[in-house]
Order: C-alpha cells, then structure tokens, then sequence
C-alpha cells in the first residue's frame, strides 16, 4: 500500500490539493529507499541492545528482558492507540487525562482503603468502558464541533484529570483486589500478565490494522483525507471509531497502570504522554500521517524502553541522561523517515 | 448542498455553545458577592495542586482551622503555573478590599516576592512557606508579612539516612532516588543524605538516581537499578515517600517487598501504611495538615493584634518547622491520631514547632 505523506493537514474542507501535488513522492517511492527506510528503527533498535550488551552483560539476562518487558506493557498499550490517531495526522493529547480516569475508576470500584466497592473483574471492564467512552467524546467533539483534535484532546486530558482529582480527593487510594494486582505481580510462562495483556492489545491493534477496513480507512485519511472522502468513506465516523479505540487503549493501560503501582492518584499518567508520543515518532510514524503502523509503534517503544534500562545499566548520570534520550530521538527520526519527501517542515 | 448543510449546523452549534458559556461565566461572576459579605477577614489558602496527597492533607488542615475559628476559607490552586498563582491571589485581595489573611505555598522561588508586595499593598496579612528568595525577609515588609516557614531539608534527608543504615546493620549498598534536580528540597535532601553517609564509611551509596518526585518513574527506575546490581542493594533511600512507594511496588514485583527496607519523606498515607507492615522503614513529614492551619492562624493572629509581628524574634518571622518522625516505633498511635481520624492541633500554640532561625 503506497500513501503519501502530507504535511498540509486541516479537518476542514477548504484545502484542496490536487492529486499532481502527490506524484514526486511516488516517484522517490519507485526509486527505491522506501523499503530500507522502514527497517531504520529496528536497526536502531538492534545496534542499541548490541552496544547496551556489550558494555554490560547482565542486559540480557532473562530476569532483566523481564523487567524490560514490564516496562514496556503500560507504554506500549499506550502507544498502541495513539498510533491510530497519529495515522490519521491528527494528536490525542488526552493520554494522561484518560489513563488517570481509567485508573481512578477501577480502582474506586474495585477493593480499595476508600470506600466499600469489591466488584473485582466488573471495575476492569468499567474502567475500560470509562477510557472508550472518553475517546468517543473526543471523537464526537472534534468532528461535530469541528474543533482540531489537538485542541478537543488537550480540553479532555484536562477533563479526565480534574474529574480524577475530584473522585480522589487529592489523594492516592490504594487498590486492594488482589486479583487486578496479580494482572503485575502473577507470571505465566515467566512474563507478568501485564506484559501479555500488552502483547494482546499489540495483536488486536495489529489485526485492526492491517486486516480491517476501519484499519485502511484511517491509513487513507492519514494519506489523503480529501481523496478518501471522494472515495466514498465515511471520514466523520471513522475518526469517531478511532478515537473511541484510541480511548479503549488507554482504559487497557490505565488498568495495567494502576495493577502495577497499587494505587490511583490523579497524576498517575504524569510523563505517559510525551513518552508515548516519542515512542511513536521514534517508530517511523509520521506526525503528519499516512505512513508507519502499529509494529513500527511496538519498534520504538522497545527502542525507548531499552534506552532508559541501557543508561541506567551503563551508569550514565542522571543529570545528562535527558540530554542522551534527546539526541538518540533525533538521531532515530532522522533515519526512519525520509526527509526529501517533505514538501514543508513545520 | 451537503457542505452548506454543515456550515449551518457547526454555526448553531458553536452559538448554544457560547450561550452555555456565558450562563457559566455569569455563574462565576455571582459567587464572589457571597464572600464580600464577610465583616470578618477572609482566609485564603494558595497552594500548587489538589491532585497530590500533600497539599490535598494541606487543604484539609487549613478547613479545620477556619472551621474552629469560624471564618470564611477560600483554597486558590495555581496548578504549577507561577502568573495564574498570582493573578488569583490578586483577584482575592481586590475581592476582600484587602481584609484578608494568606497562608501561601508559592508555587517557585520568585513568586513570593510579588505576591508579598501585593498583600502588604493591600494591607492584607500573608505568611508563605518552602518558597522564597533569600533577600525577601518578612521585617521588610511590617507588619504585613507575619512569617516564613520552611522544614529543613538536610535534617530530613539526614535522618532518614541513618534509620535506613541502622536498618540494613550499619554496612551494605544502598540505592537513592532523587527528586527534580533544580528543586530546593532536592538538593537539601540529597546533603542530608550525603552528609550522612560521609559519618557510615561502611555504607556504599551504589548509584544515585533522579525520579522527579513521581511513583511511576521511580518504578521503571526501580527495576533497572535491580539488574543493575541486584542483591547488592540492602536498602532504598527516597527523596520523597511518592517514589518510595513506586520503587517498593517494583520490589514487589519480584518478590522483595519487606526485604529491602525504603526511607522516604512526606508521611503520605500509602508510606504510613508501609511503615506499619515493615515495608518502609520509616517517613519523615513536615505535617502539611498543621502547616495548612498553622500558617492562617499565624497571620489571622497577627491581623487581629493578638501579637505584633514587629515585635517577635527573628526566629518567629523565618523559622524551620518541626519535622514528625514516622517509624516502626510510633506508627500505631500515629496511625491512629492522624489517619484513622483528624489529628487535634491546639491553635493557639503559635510557636510550639520553631525549631530555629533558617540558615542564611
């Protein structure tokens, strides 16, 4: 499937572009390039555990692939919605508001030291049912008020972490069901259920994508939303849909989340949103949509789990690890996406 | 005809949306006549958030204080955000003409100096704490500037240290986890726990880390430094109880909790659950809840002439406040005094927790 990425998006209809405008990114496409540019972040990611490996050994130990694994569950769930939306070249800003949400749900309606709640497994499906329907409103709020999606998320990331600060009155409220926290502290097969729960999101993510027509659809929008209305598709309610699954990734993570640390504060998703943005990018998902998907999104979220794990086993200080993460993320986006291609760079 | 269908209808739209607005922001304008009515001076609390369990507590004591000398209380929350800090405050003291008592936690360093010359202009009574540039000095300001109080950080830390040595039999690696590099509790902390490890030559510090005061961070962190060194870690120093408890829920995940003892500071709930089943080894808290009332009745006596500012010692306008000690020896009566119900502050002892001067 060859989409073209174009940096010129707009929800609106003013914008046309003609389809002469798409062709010298086709013809970039021929020459060739295309297919080694996709494999950049895995190499990236290769090179990284090699180097990571050699200066420490005790980075591939399997107890420590676990705790990288660990790591990764919450991130990559995370990741895993976002990708859908940043495919169709819009932002979902509302990461954090709505994994804080999901989080606080089931906790609050699990066993908790709050209140008197013990619905066990109904919490987990309420929690996310509470993320879908957070994503839905963003949906329906950026299409039907025709509001951009960076402004309609950031209006619900603010929603879900102020409801989240009410429910919680500020504190932190430990979760007591032993089954949900057994999602983080159970192993099968060697792995904590928290990590296969994100493998499943992956699978699920994984088939929507490239085995659905909702997973093309939003492929098309990203690549040219113009020329795919034209085709016949419902524009308006595949964004809806995405949202929606966007939103019911982050009700899975704010889940894992909260299984994982025992407790629900209001600042739980606190950092979740850059990291998982990154991850994306680092990826080789275009900010400006249309290019990339979800196994590129599961590439970098290793590639910046790995990192964090590799600077603390090398050592590195903390006070210039920030600026290593910097570089290593330009240094990742400049080889997965070509530049040439780019018309214009914001 | 379909596109001119949706312009039509994004319009109506966006005018109920500006109706419902406006009802909204009419709504808001009524409330503060309700304040207004007030003889008596009003309370007002400025703190960062309601989303962290430590001003959360903060806010609570500053209710209780208010409701036993029964006076209307008003909470401003600057969300992390210096000018709106400000600006709220400001809008408070020309809302109260000035006949008002500020108990404020700025949210950075520089902002206590407008937000001082703000009340003093109005002829309003503020004490601030944690926060404030070291040539700002509450005699500056007569009388209006009551006091500042801060808790020392480099006893904290310090203290901490030494229980988790002790803890661990004197000897052993120990890994510490920091908080927002640039912050003043940070950096006070990790003296503390400097100084206290240049008195245990025993106790090797096996790397020092920075979690920016957050659970979830300290989690991930957690983990990697366990592959890192694995059972050489004997104990856990944490800069704050929030990162403590993320590391002690990576600990659990491998089937360590309660056999690598955490220190931590704040006295949050979750660690004072820990310190009672062993997991922590103990807290340190500057009382937020005492710190949220304390710091009204401080600037509400003054107000009300109960004692004249420019006539206190040094050590009552710029004090160090007395830190509560949480470990395995007290935490059932804490427990109970402070958790399990509303700790009893007697409000009149003004000066009952200075414990000095704060170091130029």
């Amino acid at each position: 499937m060859t989409i073209d990425t174009e940096p010129l998006k707009s929800v609106s209809d003013i914008e046309r572009t003609t389809l002469m405008t798409l062709l010298p990114g086709r013809i970039a496409t021929m020459l060739g390039g295309r297919r080694w540019r996709s494999l950049a972040p895995l190499a990236v990611l290769i090179v990284l555990c090699v180097l990571i490996a050699v200066a420490n050994p005790n980075f591939i130990e399997v107890r420590n692939l676990v705790r990288l694994a660990n790591s990764a569950a919450v991130p990559l769930t995370l990741a895993m919605g976002l990708t859908f939306i940043i495919l169709m070249g819009s932002i979902d800003l509302s990461v954090e508001g709505t994994l804080s949400v999901a989080a606080m749900v089931v906790v609050l309606l699990a066993a908790n030291d709050s209140n008197g709640n013990d619905f066990g497994w109904w919490a987990v499906l309420a929690a996310v049912a509470a993320g879908t329907v957070m994503g839905l409103i963003s949906g329906l709020v950026q299409t039907m008020l025709r509001i951009p999606s960076f402004m309609a998320t950031l209006g619900m990331w603010f929603i879900g972490l102020g409801l989240s600060v009410y429910m919680l009155g500020g504190s932190a409220i430990r979760l007591n069901d032993a089954s949900i926290r057994d999602l983080a502290l159970h192993r099968f097969l060697g792995l904590p259920l928290a990590v296969w729960v994100a493998l499943g999101a992956f699978a699920l993510a994984a088939v929507i994508q490239y085995h659905t027509r909702l997973g093309r659809h939003i492929l098309a929008i990203g690549g040219h939303e113009d020329v795919t209305k034209l085709s016949g598709v419902n524009v308006t309610r595949v964004r809806i849909a995405a949202f929606a699954l966007a939103g019911f990734f982050f009700g899975i993570a704010g889940v894992l989340a909260a299984a994982q640390l025992g407790q629900s504060h209001a600042v739980i998703g606190d950092g979740r949103l850059f990291a998982a943005v990154t991850a994306v990018v680092v990826g080789g998902t275009a900010l400006t949509g249309g290019e990339g998907g979800v196994v590129n999104t599961a590439v970098g979220v290793l590639i910046v789990t790995v990192l964090a794990n590799g600077m603390i086993l090398l050592g590195i200080s903390p006070y210039i690890q920030q600026t290593v993460q910097g570089l290593m993320i330009i240094a990742a986006v400049a080889l997965s996406l070509d530049r040439v291609r780019l018309k214009i760079v914001k | 005809m379909k596109d001119s269908k949706t312009v039509t209808f994004s319009g109506s739209v966006s005018r109920r949306t500006l109706m419902v607005g406006a009802a909204a922001g009419a709504a808001t304008l009524a409330m503060p006549k309700v304040l207004r009515a007030a003889d008596k001076p009003t309370l007002v609390t400025s703190i960062r958030s309601l989303s962290n369990p430590y001003h959360a507590v903060w806010k609570t004591g500053a209710e209780a204080y208010a409701k036993w000398a029964g006076l209307e209380h008003v909470t401003l929350v600057s969300e992390g955000n210096s000018e709106k800090g400000i600006a709220d405050i400001k809008a408070m003291l020309a809302k109260t003409n000035g006949n008002m008592v500020l108990n404020s936690d700025p949210n950075d360093t520089p902002d206590a100096r407008p937000i001082v010359e703000a009340c003093a202009k109005a002829g309003a009574y503020v004490v601030t704490q944690w926060n404030k540039p070291a040539d700002l000095h509450p005699k500056d300001f007569n009388p209006n500037y009551v006091s500042h109080i801060e808790f020392d950080g480099i006893s904290s830390g310090k203290t901490i240290a030494e229980i988790l040595f002790k803890t661990i039999g004197g000897k052993g690696g120990i890994v510490a986890l920091g908080g927002l590099i640039s912050t003043t509790a940070a950096i006070e902390r990790k003296k503390g726990l400097d100084a206290a490890l240049a008195a245990n030559p025993d106790i090797k510090l096996l790397d020092f880390q920075v979690a920016n005061w957050k659970s979830t961070e300290a989690f991930d962190l957690m983990g990697n430094l366990l592959t890192r060194f694995g059972d050489d870690i004997k104990g856990i120093w944490a800069a704050n109880d929030d990162m403590g408890s993320g590391a002690l829920e990576a600990l659990r995940a491998e089937n360590l909790a309660g056999k690598v003892p955490i220190v931590g500071v704040d006295g949050i709930k979750t660690a004072v659950d820990a310190v009672r089943t062993g997991e922590f080894a103990c807290t340190v808290t500057s009382d937020p809840f005492w710190q949220g009332g304390m710091g009204l009745a401080i600037g509400y006596n003054a107000k009300t002439g109960k004692f004249d500012p420019t006539k206190e010692p040094p050590e009552h306008r710029e004090f160090y406040g007395k830190a509560v000690l949480i470990s395995h020896d007290n935490v059932e009566e804490y427990y109970k005094t402070n958790v399990e119900s509303k700790p009893e502050i007697d409000w009149n002892d003004l000066w009952g927790r200075v414990t000095g001067a704060i170091r130029a």
